[in-house]
């Protein structure tokens, strides 16, 4: 539904292009986990897809009209309008009529369980509950991309599992949704494809289902890692850490798998842990920034 | 539907806000009434009586007409022998005197507190009091005048031989109504003027939060056209212009006279008043917009307003009447547009003036409407342009 090609932006004045180089393709109904340390370039790729700037090199390709709802980090609503008062005035923006309003409203309420805090302005409500609002405000609008940023920032668990459910149902509904959390459990929860960014520039762009069947080693003795061990280690070129007394062993394949375990059968001292397990996207995510979150 | 729905937003805001309300309509009011009150003693429809004594050593019938004179010049005045107050005391030899040239004049003692408006009242009583006796004299040696008349037609007769019919225009453009204007005239017209300016402050306001706040981006992502956001801040401030406008006049006419003040007389025509309305409320809004836009914060945008407000009321001739300001002050004064519009004003209310006398000043009113407009929705634009995705970043 919508196309990056070969997108740049440079911030007036700025020497360097904040963007470069960007390319990807958001796919109908699918969902996208937009990660990247600050200053990675996610506020602007955010600004470009929401049309507040235009790009300075390459294209932004819309299948059709462009049609989107916003959720940003900031709370976007009116402090002394209550809760009812701000959907409706959104839902007049949204242009929303007749039975579709109705519809949206009543879906926008209950997946930001609002229900009974409509007659209560918005500055008054707890900070948890503006979270809910201003999720509620985004979902209402009739767009086909939504963008969410940070939503269940100061959420409790209860409600935040409610909004994560609310945006699943969307994605069922077809809507297409690019999400940043700095939470990346949530990231796993609901997107099917991540986009790392790192200075501007795509770092990593995987479906989750696609994530490297390589698995993380980490091994533990009682006391100090066997020299030769390391030494086989670094004949293989793995990637790997030396903790205290554990060896970390990332992104290992099957036949190093197999070849390493041969060599520890025959290491002494034995070790007395083992684990051999998939990475999470966390683990994933600070193997391929190189540690910055 | 979405303008609608924003300036609706707008005006309900608003009304939420007793802070706006405040300056918007207490203040002024309040400011209007205390003025009024404080003002009452100039340039009062009737001036004050000024009590006076008059010693008179030698009586005769000339120092009698002479009284019956000065009396007549100030009327509702009291001769008040007892109190210290300002005397006038004519000379022994006052009816031998009448015929030397040069001729000298009663003896007026003053005390220290008398003012100088009440000085001058004395004096040119005392002046046409004496010159009238003087002529009385002189007819009545001439035998062109009969001293069996009563005293107080003798009086007619001479103050007949002495009174001209002068014809009065006034030129309305010079824009000098001000000096003349009774304390209602000149404080309705002022803090209604300073209250519609404060227009700037709730404006500017609602502008920043917007800006702010992350609600610019979803107006922004809509796709909503600015000249629909700049419409819906102006069409609802616009409306409560017109309502202080109302508001501050009705309190002028039906409230000061409740309170013993003179009511507000409104003079001229209601196009002119309307014309007068629409070309403040223009200048208010576009000033609103330009601070809007230069400000960066609530907190900027308050001190901007505030600040920007009370230099424009202190040099326009709103806290200190124009009239009461040195020469060299007045020509600064004229530099403030709410300068303008008190003088329009004053012109329809003093001067009883039409569209065409306030005319010069609508333009001006005008010119800085489109002016600040013009800046603001160019820095506007810009700002807005320049309104990212906010996030954590």
């Amino acid at each position: 539904m919508l196309e990056l090609s070969h997108l740049h932006y440079r911030y007036p004045d700025a020497e360097q292009d904040a963007l470069v180089d960007i390319n990807f393709k958001i796919q109908q109904g699918q969902c996208i986990g937009l990660l990247g340390a600050n200053g990675a370039g996610k506020t602007t790729l955010l600004s470009l897809i929401a049309q507040l700037i235009t790009p300075s090199a390459g294209q932004l390709r819309w299948q059709q009209q462009p049609s989107l709802g916003l959720v940003p980090q900031t709370l976007a609503f009116y402090a002394k309008l209550s809760s009812q008062e701000n959907l409706h005035l959104f839902a007049d923006l949204y242009l929303l009529k007749g039975q579709q309003r109705q519809q949206q409203l009543s879906l926008a309420i209950e997946a930001a369980q609002l229900e009974s805090l409509l007659h209560k302005k918005a500055g008054q409500l707890s900070g948890g509950q503006q979270r809910r609002l201003n999720f509620a405000l985004g979902i209402l609008a009739p767009a086909q991309l939504f963008l969410f940023d940070e939503v269940t920032v100061g959420v409790d668990s209860v409600s935040r599992q409610h909004l994560l459910n609310a945006i699943k149902q969307l994605k069922q509904s077809g809507k297409s949704i690019i999400y940043t959390s700095h939470y990346l459990p949530e990231i796993e929860q609901i997107a099917e494809r991540v986009i790392l960014l790192n200075a501007g520039k795509v770092l990593l762009d995987i479906a989750l289902a696609e994530q490297p069947s390589a698995h993380n080693l980490v091994i533990e003795w009682v006391s100090g890692i066997p020299i030769e061990l390391v030494k086989l280690c670094q004949q293989q070129q793995l990637d790997f850490q030396q903790q205290h007394n554990s060896l970390i062993i990332h992104a290992l394949t099957q036949p190093q798998w197999a070849t390493l375990l041969t060599h520890i059968s025959h290491t002494t001292p034995a070790p007395t842990r083992m684990n051999y397990s998939k990475p999470s996207l966390e683990q994933l995510y600070l193997q391929v920034s190189g540690g910055q979150l | 539907m979405r303008l609608w729905a924003l300036s609706f937003k707008e005006l309900l805001l608003l009304s939420r806000d007793w802070h706006a309300l405040g300056a918007l309509f207490i203040m002024p009011g309040l400011f209007l009434v205390i003025m009024a009150f404080a003002m009452s003693a100039i340039n009062q429809d009737e001036l004050p009586a000024v009590n006076f004594s008059v010693d008179i050593p030698n009586p005769s019938p000339a120092s009698a007409f002479f009284l019956a004179a000065l009396e007549k010049q100030l009327p509702q005045s009291q001769v008040q022998a007892d109190t210290p107050t300002i005397q006038i005391a004519l000379s022994p030899t006052f009816a031998e005197q009448l015929h030397d040239n040069p001729h000298q004049g009663p003896k007026l003692s003053f005390p220290a507190n008398s003012d100088t408006l009440s000085r001058q009242r004395i004096r040119s009583a005392v002046t046409i009091a004496l010159a009238q006796t003087r002529l009385w004299d002189f007819l009545i040696d001439s035998e062109l005048f009969s001293d069996n008349a009563p005293l107080a037609e003798q009086l007619q007769q001479v103050q007949l031989q002495t009174q001209s019919e002068l014809e009065e225009y006034q030129i309305l453009s010079s824009g000098a109504v001000g000096n003349r204007a009774s304390a209602s005239q000149m404080s309705v017209p002022a803090w209604l003027i300073f209250g519609m300016f404060f227009i700037v402050l709730p404006m500017s306001n609602s502008l920043q939060l917007e800006f702010q706040s992350g609600v610019l981006v979803r107006l922004r992502a809509l796709p909503l056209a600015q000249s629909t956001l700049l419409l819906s801040k102006l069409i609802p401030y616009s409306l409560i212009n017109m309502l202080q406008f109302i508001l501050l006049l009705s309190l002028g006419f039906f409230v000061l006279p409740l309170l013993g003040l003179p009511a507000l007389s409104i003079h001229g025509n209601e196009l002119a008043y309307l014309a007068l309305a629409i070309c403040i409320t223009s200048a208010c809004c576009c000033f609103g917009l330009l601070i809007a836009a230069v400000a960066r914060n609530t907190e900027q945008a308050l001190l901007l307003s505030a600040g920007s407000n009370l230099i424009l009321a202190a040099i326009g001739g709103i806290m200190v009447p124009k009239n009461m300001m040195p020469i060299s002050m007045q020509h600064i004064a004229e530099l403030s547009p709410m300068s303008w519009a008190l003088d329009a004003f004053l012109t329809l209310l003093v001067g009883q003036g039409e569209l065409k006398d306030i005319a010069l000043w609508c333009y001006y009113l005008l010119a800085f409407a489109l002016c600040t407009g013009a800046a603001g929705v160019i820095l506007l634009h810009r700002r807005v342009q320049n309104t990212l995705w906010t996030s954590h970043n």
